[in-house]
């Protein structure tokens, strides 16, 4: 099929009408050029949507208020040393356990109703006292001093389930009590347990449940802004490289028009691909100037 | 052509320097530098320069293709001067070429003051 075609082409490549032009394009030695062009076209929209569904799928992980959702055992959505599931984010979960009261640490730099505070963090061990544990925040406090005593013994509330920070900031004194982020790396010199990759927001104020005493409840709408900028890269990336795939459209198209047209305005010779950029003054027909 | 020709030199040099920055810089200090230390958070903050880089290099593709075909450069050429914005530095040297050949064939277009 395609030899037929590309015989008819080159028998007429001299005084070629007009519809012919497009046979003569698949002449084998032309093959090279539609390959690269097609794949680089193909990787570039392909990159493209993949960047583009990271983007959707951080911004619906964002969107996605789970908060609302029937509690989860910890168990079923995190296991002590799983990392963060990120279609988590949010959602409620029953943590069971045993109050670690002597690793409680307050978190600096959170508002609520737009007064600067702490938050009151106490890690759960879940399994055993001295097992894996989770932090939780237990609630929002305005003043280091005015934090109720640690709750001890067994405990089970609901909290919203969070990845922990860490975007690196420095504690600026290390010897407190007072961290800067919820941050795995700062509260493990706490505790003689491992901890999860996680944290938890008490969720379950009305309960039954001592932690919270003397605390205002800490809610979602206080954490910090976490990967809307790297969501934004995402999407940037996604334009740019559809970007790249539309140039690599238009280049080829351009190349494919040169190549017609020069066996239409050049009498003597049809340019070869090599030719066609480089060549004679008269060899661009499109573009000479 | 000449505007062309200058609007290609100050994006080859931008891409340049943003490349430069973001491969020789921001990228070693994000992964080289000792975790959680001041140049590793400098290193990572940096690297949303690449999104720049992306959108300069983007402009600069359109616009050295345009003068691919105007100054007629080869086809080998024109993909290295393309490839030179995701290769760190090579594109210093192109935009050299570029601009001797540039001077070299269109002397009337150029200042006599360019360096």
């Amino acid at each position: 099929m395609r030899i037929s075609l590309v015989n008819q082409g080159i028998g007429r490549a001299r005084t070629p009408p007009y519809d012919q032009d497009v046979p003569r394009l698949l002449a084998p030695r032309y093959w090279g050029v539609h390959l690269v062009a097609i794949v680089a076209v193909a990787v570039a929209a392909v990159l493209g949507a993949w960047q583009y569904d990271a983007w959707q799928e951080r911004r619906a992980a964002e969107a996605v208020d789970l908060t609302r959702l029937e509690p989860i055992p910890l168990d079923d959505a995190i296991g002590p040393d799983d990392p963060f599931p990120g279609d988590k984010v949010g959602q409620p979960v029953v943590i069971e356990g045993t109050w670690v009261p002597d690793a409680t640490v307050l978190v600096s730099g959170r508002e609520l109703d737009g007064r600067e505070g702490y938050w009151v963090v106490t890690p759960v061990a879940t399994t055993r006292p001295d097992g894996p544990a989770l932090p939780v925040v237990r609630g929002w406090t305005p003043s280091p001093d005015d934090v109720p005593a640690p709750p001890t013994g067994a405990t089970e509330l609901v909290g919203w389930l969070q990845p922990t920070e860490g975007t690196g900031e420095a504690d600026p004194d290390p010897d407190d009590d007072i961290l800067p982020q919820v941050r795995t790396a700062d509260l493990v010199q706490r505790v003689d347990q491992d901890l999860y990759g996680a944290y938890a927001v008490v969720a379950d104020q009305d309960g039954v449940n001592d932690g919270t005493d003397g605390l205002e409840q800490a809610t979602l709408a206080q954490l910090p802004d976490v990967g809307r900028f790297t969501a934004l890269r995402n999407v940037l990336y996604a334009l740019e490289w559809w970007f790249f795939g539309a140039f690599a459209l238009f280049v080829w198209v351009r190349w494919m028009r040169d190549e017609t047209a020069d066996t239409q305005t050049g009498p003597e010779t049809h340019a070869t691909p090599e030719t066609d950029s480089e060549g004679e003054p008269a060899g661009t027909a499109g573009e000479g100037q | 052509m000449k505007n062309l020709f200058n609007a290609y030199r100050v994006l080859a040099i931008i891409v340049g320097v943003l490349l430069a920055f973001c491969s020789l810089v921001a990228l070693p200090l994000k992964y080289l530098a000792p975790e959680g230390s001041d140049l590793q958070q400098f290193g990572e903050a940096a690297s949303i320069m690449w999104v720049a880089h992306g959108w300069v290099f983007m402009i600069y593709v359109v616009v050295a293709f345009l003068l691919s075909r105007k100054a007629k450069w080869t086809p080998a050429f024109t993909i290295l001067a393309l490839a030179a914005g995701l290769i760190p530095l090579l594109i210093f040297w192109v935009e050299h070429k570029v601009s001797q050949r540039f001077r070299a064939e269109h002397p009337e277009l150029v200042t006599s003051d360019a360096s």
